[in-house]
């Protein structure tokens, strides 16, 4: 369960303070499949970032499986997202020094996993790059580089996984796959699935598209019942 | 360790090689000049312990300045009753001449000073003497035909008295009253003390023929040394002891082979100390290249970390990774300079003997070879030095990693350093501002300042030495620091220029994220360093030679007894023209007592390096004073407390005057009582005044001047100084060698040329290793562009595409380099000025100067320096096509 109570975001800058988000509380049940869409600037990443502690918001709570995240130090913050989030990025962030193999086994030698190396071949096998693990994230092309972000999102298999525009760099043939890939991963793991997106379409393959609107929530709609995730269309 | 950073560290450092060269390379370069040096230092201090018994030439010596009494005799054949071998050995300067008709002699060339060396049979006691050919050295010494007609006793010579004086083996020489055959070239002398300071060849007789020779006279500068040798190895300190107690009367002093190179090896411990401390900067400097390679390695991988973050890396799991990275690289750096230092080794002796032609290497039997742990001990702490260094100068810019947000992949961030300025601008900043008193930053500065000297003082074997040492180049990293800081300042105030090039050099200077203060740091240090050694030199040099005043004494002449001093000036009159010349009379004595209280002669030797007060004093106690009796007070001495003596007043006590430093060490004042042991006379004189002396003023200068009267009966000898003509000089020594055979003449332009070669071997030594600063300077140079690198390329391209050519780039680059060193140069320069101004100032106690062209060559040639590495790390850029780097953004 993803509890945001009463969430202000403001950054200061330039002089003057902008606020990101306003007052935002909503909650997620397990293993629902939500879409967070919106205009650019309406504080769709802020939110989904926040959600996986990756930084503080300025009021509110955000509380995951019932631990509160403000409440935790940085290193613990770091260990809980090892442990529950797997996020995915609209620009893959790879890291450029290790190879496809490398990058997905990290979540799982972080973890100390001692079958790090041969769970992430199956991963990428998984995804359908069982012939790229050598590979460099350069010498892979975008759609790749995403499977591959998305095999090490879910690594660890966690509870809830959070994905940030996770199509939005890629052509349409390619995000559709990717799209198809992450349900498939949801429904064989069966974790809360976020994701953020500005295309209406991916959006209606979800249960619930929240949308949010310079900082606010517009509307919270159910497309279709709990469990009932739709496939790519 | 976590093994995670362990394999992260290894997966970060195989991707990033290339960047991690620079590191690597820094750290070897200051470890390898620190390892040459202490190798060095340690394989020449084991040869003169190995060798400690030939050096001296015995298990013990006892040495006096005159010929040992009856008595004194009759101690040393008891002894030797005892089981000891003994021998005899003195050592004088004296002039050596090409007798009247010899032939082959190049005009102009007939006498020469030697120092003079005679032996008895038993010598040497321990080692061999090398000779070609290769006889006995008895043999070659004794007397047999060989002078014409008539026997003689022989000479062996060192080659360059042959070559100076056109002789070949086989020739006679003159020495003295005697005349000598030359039998034999000397190549090897296990006992002639190593001495970079000779006044001339090396001229071995027998006693016998020394006694023929005339040459020692009642006050004759002779040092006589009677060597003893033990069978087996029995403890010597009780004979020694005993030895001291029996020969008291005899001014003697008596040391055993362990006490009797501490001066050498106080030398060598001291210059390799120095040289130590040079390359300590160099790896220093080259620490501003690990800092700046590091800095710009986690500046490079800012999103890799915060993905790491998001990941579920914690903060200290991710420095750990590149501490680790850092660590095994210092590890690699470290002995890749370590290695260089030993291989450097074996070729060192031959480098060192052909560069600066030191005797010390020819009189050992140097090897570059290790036999035991020392070569282990000394890679260990050259390892040690490196990673601790590399360590310290990570520590910094790896404690920024903690700053970084994970939440910096959110967005597309413009990449902001905690330190490239106009965070209030940045709306998502990619760093967190800490306050600037922030605890870890801070414990870590301290970390750094401990570790810093703790290092210095390892490497300088005192702490005085050592927080001297980093007191002054901290100082110089501030004061290079903020002037570069300045400069650039300024720089950015100047009014917009209007030539594109100079707009676009001038910006990628002051631009934030600039490392152009590191640069500057660097290379400005590393000038510093070198261009310091070379004004002290200039200004040592400088004070013997050139400030010479044109009518100052040539020639001095020695060892004139009583009964030739009216012969001697009247032939220095006849051939110089010059009238009132005079003899000044000359007394060798020691010091006995000083008010009453007994001095005890060893004193020095066994005192401990760490108290330099002692030392001195120790040095003003034992040392031989050469004592003059004068009625007025010599020109450039001022008397600074007492009165001087009236002329012709009387006096029923003998009077002494003193010179200021050594009444201050001695601890005397005016009407103390010092007494000193003239050729075995004690006499006693009170203080009457304190004098400050112009050493450098050419003159012949005196540590105590008696007053008239007071040494009536004494043995004294006279020195004479005369001002000689070019072309006056040879015939003036040919009459004084004929007529005065005993009489020493010698060249003061000789003695300075040699003072003046041996600064010059001494900063040759130090240039070397300060090079070695030059050298991780230009590296930090080269490592700052290859850490712009990408930037530049990209700039250059749209430059490009907007329709710059390459030459205008080319001519941007090359103003930004030619200005950087410019910067660097003057800064570096300026505190060099200071630096040795203060050295002179305070420590030589001579004047500084200025050194126009000294520094202006300095400066040009640093610009040419900074302007081809620039060159050599840019030049790659300027052909990239636009198109196919941009493609990649």
């Amino acid at each position: 369960m993803i509890r945001v109570r009463d969430v202000v975001m403001q950054l200061a800058g330039g002089g003057h303070t902008l606020t990101v988000l306003d007052h935002v509380s909503l909650e997620i049940p397990d293993k629902q499949t939500v879409a967070i869409v919106g205009p650019s600037g309406s504080g769709k990443s802020t939110l989904l970032g926040l959600m996986a502690g990756l930084d503080r918001p300025t009021s509110g709570t955000i509380e995951i499986n019932g631990v509160e995240l403000s409440s935790m130090s940085e290193s613990a913050l770091a260990e809980f997202r090892r442990d529950t989030i797997g996020y995915v990025f609209q620009a893959f962030h790879l890291i450029p020094t290790l190879t496809a193999l490398e990058n997905v086994a990290v979540p799982l030698e972080l973890q100390a996993d001692p079958r790090a190396h041969s769970r992430a071949a199956e991963l990428l096998m998984a995804v359908g790059l069982g012939d790229r693990r050598q590979h460099y994230p350069v010498q892979l092309s975008g759609g790749e580089q995403q499977r591959v972000a998305i095999a090490r999102a879910f690594a660890c298999r966690p509870p809830i996984l959070l994905a940030d525009e996770p199509t939005g760099n890629l052509d349409s043939a390619a995000g559709r796959q990717v799209l198809a890939l992450l349900l498939d991963l949801h429904r064989d793991v069966g974790a809360t699935l976020v994701l953020v997106t500005h295309e209406l379409e991916i959006a209606h393959t979800m249960e619930r598209v929240i949308t949010l609107k310079d900082g606010r929530i517009e509307s919270d709609r159910f497309l279709r019942p709990e469990g009932a995730a739709g496939g790519p269309p | 360790m976590n093994l995670f950073a362990w394999t992260m560290a290894w997966r970060e450092t195989r991707a990033g090689w290339r960047h991690f060269v620079y590191f690597v390379v820094s750290v070897a370069v200051g470890v390898g000049a620190l390892v040459t040096v202490s190798a060095f230092a340690t394989s020449v201090e084991r040869t003169v312990t190995r060798e400690a018994r030939s050096l001296l030439g015995g298990d013990i010596e006892i040495r006096t300045s005159r010929p040992l009494s009856a008595e004194g005799q009759a101690v040393l054949s008891e002894v030797q009753s005892r089981g000891y071998r003994m021998t005899h050995v003195s050592e004088l300067i004296a002039m050596a001449a090409v007798p009247g008709d010899a032939q082959g002699a190049p005009a102009g060339h007939t006498t020469q000073v030697v120092e003079l060396k005679a032996v008895d049979p038993a010598y040497p006691l321990y080692g061999a003497v090398g000779v070609e050919p290769a006889q006995s050295l008895a043999a070659l010494l004794g007397v047999r035909d060989g002078c014409r007609s008539q026997p003689c006793p022989g000479a062996v010579v060192q080659e360059s008295l042959l070559i100076r004086l056109g002789l070949r083996p086989g020739d006679e020489i003159k020495i003295g009253q005697a005349t000598f055959s030359i039998r034999g070239v000397i190549t090897k002398e296990p006992d002639r003390m190593a001495n970079a300071f000779s006044l001339g060849p090396r001229v071995v007789i027998s006693q016998a023929g020394l006694q023929a020779a005339e040459l020692v006279k009642p006050g004759s500068r002779v040092r006589e040394r009677y060597l003893l040798r033990a069978g087996g190895d029995p403890v010597l300190l009780p004979l020694v002891h005993e030895l001291r107690g029996r020969l008291a009367a005899e001014s003697a002093r008596v040391s055993t082979y362990r006490e009797a190179q501490p001066q050498l090896k106080r030398f060598l411990e001291q210059l390799t100390r120095y040289l130590g401390l040079v390359g300590l900067t160099a790896l220093f400097v080259g620490g501003i290249g690990v800092a700046t390679t590091v800095h710009a390695f986690v500046r490079e991988k800012l999103q890799s970390i915060a993905v790491l973050k998001t990941l579920g890396a914690t903060t200290p799991l991710v420095v750990q990774i590149y501490v680790v990275q850092a660590l095994v690289l210092a590890l690699v750096g470290s002995a890749a300079g370590a290695l260089f230092g030993l291989s450097v080794q074996g070729a060192l002796p031959s480098l060192l003997r052909t560069t600066f032609g030191m005797d010390l290497l020819d009189q050992l039997e140097f090897s570059g070879r290790w036999g035991d742990w020392s070569g282990f001990l000394v890679v260990a702490k050259g390892l040690a030095l490196g990673v601790l260094t590399a360590l310290l100068f990570t520590l910094w810019p790896v404690l920024a990693i903690r700053d970084i947000r994970p939440s910096v992949i959110l967005r597309r961030l413009t990449v902001q350093t905690p330190d490239s300025g106009s965070p209030g601008k940045t709306r998502f900043p990619a760093w967190r501002r800490r306050p600037t008193l922030d605890p870890l930053r801070v414990s870590a500065s301290a970390v750094i300042l401990v570790g810093l000297t703790g290092l210095a003082m390892w490497q300088a074997g005192s702490w005085r030495v050592g927080s001297l040492y980093l007191g002054g180049l901290l100082g110089a990293v501030l004061v290079l620091h903020q002037a570069a800081r300045w400069l650039i300042r300024g720089l950015r105030a100047l009014p917009p220029v209007r030539s594109l090039v100079l707009r676009y050099a001038l910006g990628n200077i002051h631009r934030p994220g600039s490392q152009a203060v590191g640069v500057m740091m660097a290379i400005g240090l590393a000038l510093m360093v070198i261009v310091s050694v070379s004004l002290l030199e200039r200004a040592l040099v400088e004070q013997v030679t050139t400030t010479r005043p044109t009518d100052a004494p040539t020639y001095f002449f020695i060892d004139i007894q009583p009964d030739q001093r009216e012969g001697v000036l009247e032939l220095l009159h006849r051939h110089t023209g010059t009238s009132g010349l005079e003899a000044l009379p000359l007394l060798r004595s020691r010091l006995a007592a000083v008010d009453g209280e007994a001095i005890k002669l060893e004193a020095e030797q066994e005192l401990p390096n760490d108290r330099p007060d002692e030392r001195r004093r120790a040095w003003y106690q034992t040392r031989e004073y050469v004592v003059t009796v004068l009625e007025n007070l010599p020109k450039d001495n001022v008397v600074v407390s007492g009165t001087w003596w009236t002329p012709g007043e009387p006096s029923e006590t003998p009077w002494v005057s003193i010179e200021e430093e050594a009444a201050r060490s001695l601890g005397v004042e005016v009407g103390s009582t010092l007494s000193l042991d003239v050729q075995g006379t004690v006499v006693s004189a009170k203080v009457r005044s304190i004098r400050k002396v112009e050493w450098s003023n050419f003159s012949t200068n005196f540590y105590m001047i008696f007053s008239p009267g007071s040494l009536e009966g004494a043995p004294f000898t006279y020195v004479a100084t005369v001002h000689t003509e070019p072309g006056q000089d040879l015939p003036l020594l040919q009459d004084m060698v004929v007529q005065f055979p005993n009489v020493t003449g010698i060249h003061i332009g000789d003695v300075l040329d040699g003072f003046a070669r041996m600064l010059d071997r001494l900063s040759m030594a130090i240039h070397a290793v300060a090079f070695f600063s030059l050298i991780s300077g230009v590296l930090v140079m080269a490592t700052a562009l290859s850490a712009t690198r990408y930037r530049r390329l990209y700039e250059s391209v749209i430059l490009k595409a907007l329709g710059a050519t390459r030459s205008t780039i080319a001519r941007s680059y090359a103003s930004e380099y030619a200005l950087l060193g410019l910067i660097a140069g003057v800064i570096g320069i300026g505190l060099a000025n200071v630096l040795s101004w203060g050295l002179l100032e305070y420590l030589f106690d001579l004047s500084w100067s200025f050194q126009p062209s000294l520094l202006v060559a300095s400066l040009l040639l640093t610009i040419l320096l900074t302007v081809v590495v620039g060159f050599f790390g840019t030049y790659g850029i300027l052909g990239r096509r636009p198109l196919a780097v941009l493609r990649y953004e």
